[in-house]
């Protein structure tokens, strides 16, 4: 550059560059009046860098002087390199555009498997435990019908069962379907496109809705309820975190069915003449949530899950008579605990439990 | 046909080797892709022009991806990091068109 500056003498860079483009660029230049200032000007119509022009001036230059232009083998090395920077630049953006956009659907992805082999795992432990108590009951029962006195226990221990929802029952009785108001379909004033806009509040049901139609099908004389085959036990709570409404921590999702085994002849006009039931008739016609109510003639509900035996016990202020309950002595050499600890038994064969 | 090659391999290796681009570096990529096309973009009209230099294109498309970088570093450091970017997409996206529709011209006499 030095040099040429000191050979193009009175040619300065701008006329230079003035030059070079003007004779490829007249024909299109736009015609865009006094206001036009110079770099709109060259914005809309240099769109190739005068660098090009330059060196082609350069060169042309050279070769009117006869010295031979550029080294072939050198430009090509360059282009090779130039070229290999941009295919690399184009190939890394495109990699990390792809990485990028999806990372959060594959979270998401991931999450909704988490989920699902949980619910798979909850429920096959669910089924296990359900053959476990149904192979536990008919011990008990094998053991209890030896005598006079265990009939009656026996009896009593299974009316006890149904009252606790222990049991899978099945009968006829009613079902109520309780569901969210429909989405509505709307258009965009941005877009234009259709869009499914959710219901608001109002049409949006919650668990204290739940709760009220539950507890209206109990008063009715309902002998068993379930919400969307999640069995009601009397320790079940119907609640609400966020938005989702859980029974006994189990998620349930409108629409919702809450079946009730009972005598419908009894269940069906008591419930239809309950507040709830009126309430939601009439919920239906202003906000849109649907509610309906059938007669059944046999509905199967399982039995209840997640109810653990909770028993009270007295305060430990005697010490135990000795030899009752007393801790059984730690086996020796087995290190043990300070006196009086209750020390668990060591048995040989460890493991091989679950 | 050197280009050509070298392109393809440059590509393949941007895949292959899966260079895991930081993330502050993550916001100028866009930018230098642009800048990247229309480094190659004015190349191709320069070749049918019959003026293409390959170290002017060098040149040209490291001090484009420079530049554009650097300006929209600039832009984030002054609060108008979003704005300068569209800009400088702006201004080489024009370029990009005006340097096709002179290739169409060559190409095509259209």
């Amino acid at each position: 550059m030095r040099g040429e500056h000191a050979r193009g003498g009175d040619r300065s860079l701008p006329r230079r560059l003035l030059a070079a483009t003007r004779g490829r660029t007249t024909r299109h230049r736009p015609r865009l009046g006094a206001m036009s200032t110079s770099l709109l000007d060259s914005l809309l119509t240099d769109h190739l860098d005068h660098g090009y022009a330059e060196a082609a001036e350069r060169k042309a230059e050279r070769a009117a002087e006869g010295r031979t232009g550029t080294d072939y083998a050198d430009a090509r090395t360059l282009l090779a390199i130039g070229l290999l920077l941009v295919g690399f630049v184009l190939a890394a953006a495109y990699r990390g555009t792809a990485q990028q956009a999806p990372d959060s659907e594959r979270a998401r992805q991931g999450l909704v498997k988490d989920v699902e082999q949980g619910t798979a795992a909850s429920d096959a432990l669910q089924r296990r435990a359900e053959s476990l108590g149904g192979q536990l009951v008919r011990e008990r029962d094998a053991a209890l019908t030896a005598g006079e006195t265990g009939d009656k226990v026996s009896k009593q221990v299974r009316d006890l069962e149904r009252a606790a929802a222990l049991v899978p029952v099945h009968g006829p009785g009613i079902s109520v379907q309780l569901g969210d108001a429909a989405p509505t379909q709307q258009i965009d004033p941005a877009t234009g496109k259709s869009l499914t806009v959710p219901p608001d509040d109002n049409g949006r049901l919650r668990d204290r809705d739940l709760q009220s139609v539950v507890n209206a099908l109990w008063a009715a004389g309902a002998e068993a309820i379930a919400i969307n085959d999640e069995r009601l036990a009397p320790t079940t709570t119907i609640r609400a975190a966020g938005e989702a409404i859980l029974v006994d921590l189990r998620p349930v999702a409108s629409p919702y069915t809450i079946k009730a085994v009972g005598d419908p002849d009894v269940l069906l006009p008591r419930f239809a003449d309950s507040v709830a039931a009126r309430r939601y008739q009439s919920l239906s016609s202003v906000f849109g949530i649907s509610f309906t109510v059938q007669r059944e003639g046999d509905l199967a509900l399982r039995a209840a899950t997640g109810t653990d035996l909770r028993y009270a016990e007295p305060l430990d202020t005697t010490p135990p008579p000795a030899g009752s309950a007393a801790p059984r002595s730690a086996p020796a050499g087995s290190g043990g605990g300070p006196a009086g600890t209750p020390a668990r038994p060591t048995r040989p064969g460890r493991g091989g439990g679950r | 046909m050197i280009g050509t090659i070298a392109l393809a391999i440059g590509v393949v290796l941007g895949l292959i080797l899966e260079p895991t681009v930081p993330v502050w570096l993550q916001p100028y990529l866009p930018i230098a892709v642009v800048a990247a096309l229309d480094a190659v973009f004015g190349g191709i009209r320069a070749r049918l022009d019959g003026i293409f230099d390959s170290k002017v294109f060098v040149v040209s498309f490291v001090s484009n991806v420079l530049v554009a970088a650097l300006v929209v570093f600039l832009g984030d450091k002054l609060g108008v990091g979003g704005q300068l970017s569209t800009g400088v997409v702006v201004v080489l996206g024009v370029r990009i068109f005006g340097n096709a529709a002179a290739i169409r011209r060559h190409l095509f006499r259209a």
